[in-house]
């Protein structure tokens, strides 16, 4: 315990304060709810805030950005001009809109849902059932400190359900609104997905910060994916200065089922997203594919635990990372092959552009097996942009700073190309294109 | 128009000489060919007078109409009128060869301070010109020169070479690896941008091309300057002598 202590140090008063004010206020905070809601924050104490001596937070200092006096999060909304950019999926797509970790039930479009499928706000089943919510405990890892937190201070998030069988044939869209604000705020949304006996789901996950502000935002999902069932989710996350993000998503995954996710993070003072899937049944398969892209003083860190608990699943992360300016990126990628896991097939790549040589990039694969039938491979690159190449595109007239912007942008072509669904490609196009010198010229490139 | 004087160039790095004193005069209208032994510095000079990273102009000069090449950016001598065929063209994956195509066109007309080429104006070009040498639509579509035959490499840029009508057209062996079908096509290219207005300079190791391609001049660089010069017959008697017989036993390909 003094061990640990001495890797953690000990949280502001800010989050117990928090506490205080949400006790028989927030949904799910008084009765049985609430004693959890205090054992949890208790874990969040014991377990302190990380230093960068905690092993899985090397590169990134939680401390510095997550340890600071925040505030919860002001209530109220934004207009709805504000948000309407931000749809994606379609006309038909469904929505479930959160401003500041709260769902705002006048802005969302959930009509026609088929028999079956359930998208509620979350501070509803906290206030009716709490206990629903973590029927599915994932302790097999030691606890985690934000997690931990967000337990204790969550106030609502997305509930999507899909009983067995039960597929919706248009994408549904959760988009995340934190607004500008004069003082620092904080919000610890959770979202529980679940998916049953060969459901289907697109899910297009959405988080845009609006103007100015100092925020933090303390994500929590539990995912499962039952036997047979197909979960794709493409998520973007587009932030600004002084906007911290940490988000913790836990997959579970039955057999013959599939996951896809891929996430475009541009933008923020931190970002980090932790992923650990677990698959659970035979023949399943799990994807995650990622796209960094860190500028000016921006910490973006991808933290991945890939656990093969049963024979014959395939798994595949690949993330490619372009940092600029004195930007960072982390990339720590593990596959754990559990004894039992005969016949895996598991792939990481990560691939990285370093455009400044102030820009830094952390690369840490790391493999576990302890089956002896299997497949793995991991491999990292990290480079400048061709030279050759360059000067290729310059000799055709093009400036060089278009020739750069051209190459980077073509550099994160293989992650585009895996985002499924079209609409969000092209927000993301949009956003890469943003980020890069005469991005505006390249717009009709490919 | 291109004018290059006493020019003198290493590798950086290297610190090895590879051109050294080499001179040229191309008029407007005027095909010249350089041929000349493996390693005797030809791509050098192309890249040299291109603009790459990595070289070093220690001596001499280089202009065209006038303008000092070896001032300017890449980027600027293709504005200026200069274009290089490569003896070996990169691949982009990731970037369109039609968008490429439209990119390039437009920056070196915005460069000159012409109007874009409009979508609709640049597909009919771009299809006709292709069609012409034989690129098909699936290749503009595909990234920029990846996973390319050698032979669709090289028409590529002699497509490119077609689309953005340079004053000054440097070809770097673009006969290596052409099937003699396609030799034939892209020579034509290349004969139909012939006008008086607009020079060539034809690098090969092969007297076939130059059957196509008729030259005004035919000069022989070895050992980092021009050795001899002469007309086209120059070509054939270095065909059957080879670069021993022409320019005396000090070029002679040494066996051991
Ligand atoms: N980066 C480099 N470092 C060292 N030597 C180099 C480098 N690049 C070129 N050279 C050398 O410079 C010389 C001239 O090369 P160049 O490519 O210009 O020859 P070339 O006449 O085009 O030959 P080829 O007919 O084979 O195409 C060669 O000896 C080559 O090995
Ligand atoms: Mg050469």
């Amino acid at each position: 315990m003094s061990a640990l202590r001495n890797r953690t140090i000990e949280p502001v008063p800010a989050f117990a304060e928090a506490l205080e004010r949400l006790r028989g206020e927030a949904a799910g905070s008084s009765g049985r709810a609430l004693e959890q809601r205090n054992a949890a924050f208790e874990r969040f104490q014991a377990l302190g805030v990380p230093t960068s001596r905690v092993e899985n937070w090397k590169y990134t200092n939680a401390a510095s950005f997550a340890n600071r006096p925040f505030a919860l999060a002001p209530r109220g909304t934004v207009d709805s001009s504000l948000i309407i950019p931000h749809f994606a999926g379609g006309h038909k797509a469904r929505r479930l809109i959160l401003v500041n970790g709260r769902t705002i039930p006048q802005f969302s479009h959930l009509g026609g849902l088929p028999a079956g499928m359930t998208v509620r706000p979350l501070a509803q089943v906290l206030a009716e059932t709490p206990e629903l919510v973590d029927r599915t405990s994932v302790n097999d890892e030691p606890e985690h400190s934000f997690e931990a937190l967000n337990r204790a201070l969550v106030e609502d998030g997305a509930w999507i359900s899909l009983e067995d069988g039960v597929a919706l044939d248009e994408p549904l869209q959760v988009i995340s609104i934190l607004t500008e604000a004069e003082s620092a705020f904080m919000t610890h949304p959770r979202h529980v997905i679940r998916l049953g006996k060969d459901a289907k789901l697109r899910l297009i996950l959405t988080t845009v910060a609006l103007g100015q502000a100092d925020s933090l935002m303390n994500q929590v999902e539990t995912v499962e994916i039952a036997d047979g069932a197909d979960l794709t989710i493409d998520r973007t996350l587009e932030q600004g200065q002084g906007r911290s993000a940490i988000t913790r998503s836990r997959f579970v995954l039955g057999s013959r089922s599939r996951l896809q996710q891929t996430t475009a993070s541009i933008g923020g003072s931190l970002i980090r997203h932790e992923m650990e899937a677990r698959l659970r049944g035979t023949h399943s398969e799990a994807i995650l594919n990622g796209l960094m892209m860190p500028r000016g003083t921006e910490h973006v860190d991808t933290l991945i635990r890939m656990h093969h608990e049963m024979p014959d699943c395939q798994s595949d992360q690949f993330y490619k990372t372009v940092a600029d300016d004195r930007g960072r990126a982390v990339f720590a990628g593990k596959i754990f092959v559990h004894k039992d896991a005969q016949r895996t097939n598991s792939y990481q790549k990560n691939d990285s552009l370093l455009l400044s040589d102030d820009a830094e990039i952390d690369a840490k694969p790391e493999l576990e097996i302890y089956a002896d039938d299997v497949k793995c491979s991991h491999g990292a690159t990290c480079g400048d942009l061709d030279p050759a190449s360059l000067f290729y595109l310059r000799s055709r007239g093009l400036d060089e700073a278009l020739a750069r912007s051209m190459l980077t942008f073509a550099f994160t072509g293989e992650v585009l190309e895996r985002i499924a669904d079209e609409s969000v490609e092209h927000i993301v196009r949009r956003m890469i294109l943003s980020r890069l010198p005469g991005g505006e010229r390249l717009a009709e490139l490919g | 128009m291109l004018e290059i004087n006493n020019l003198h160039a290493t590798i950086e790095g290297a610190d090895k000489q590879i051109l050294q004193g080499l001179s040229l005069t191309v008029r407007p209208g005027e095909v010249h060919a350089i041929m000349g032994p493996n390693g005797s510095g030809k791509s050098t000079l192309a890249y040299v007078l291109s603009g790459r990273d990595g070289y070093e102009v220690t001596e001499g000069s280089a202009t065209l109409d006038g303008e000092d090449l070896l001032e300017l950016e890449p980027e600027e001598r293709a504005a200026a009128g200069l274009f290089l065929a490569m003896q070996y063209p990169v691949e982009i994956p990731g970037v369109s060869n039609m968008y490429f195509l439209r990119q390039a066109m437009n920056s070196i007309r915005k460069a000159r301070g012409e109007d874009e080429i409009s979508a609709g104006a640049f597909m009919k070009l771009v299809k006709e010109r292709a069609g012409l040498l034989g690129v098909g639509q699936e290749l503009l579509k595909r990234d920029v020169n990846r996973g390319f035959s050698g032979g669709e490499k090289k028409r590529n840029e002699i497509l490119q070479l077609a689309m953005l009508e340079p004053k000054i057209a440097i070809l770097d062996e673009t006969d290596s690896g052409l099937d003699i079908d396609a030799l034939r096509t892209v020579a034509d290219g290349v004969n139909r941008m012939r006008s008086p207005e607009r020079g060539f300079l034809i690098i090969t190791h092969y007297q076939r091309l130059l059957d196509y391609i008729v030259p005004d001049h035919v000069h022989v660089l070895a050992k980092g300057r021009i050795q001899k010069s002469g007309d086209r017959s120059l070509a054939l008697d270095l065909e059957e002598q080879g670069y021993g017989g022409v320019l005396g036993a000090e070029f002679a390909e040494v066996v051991a």
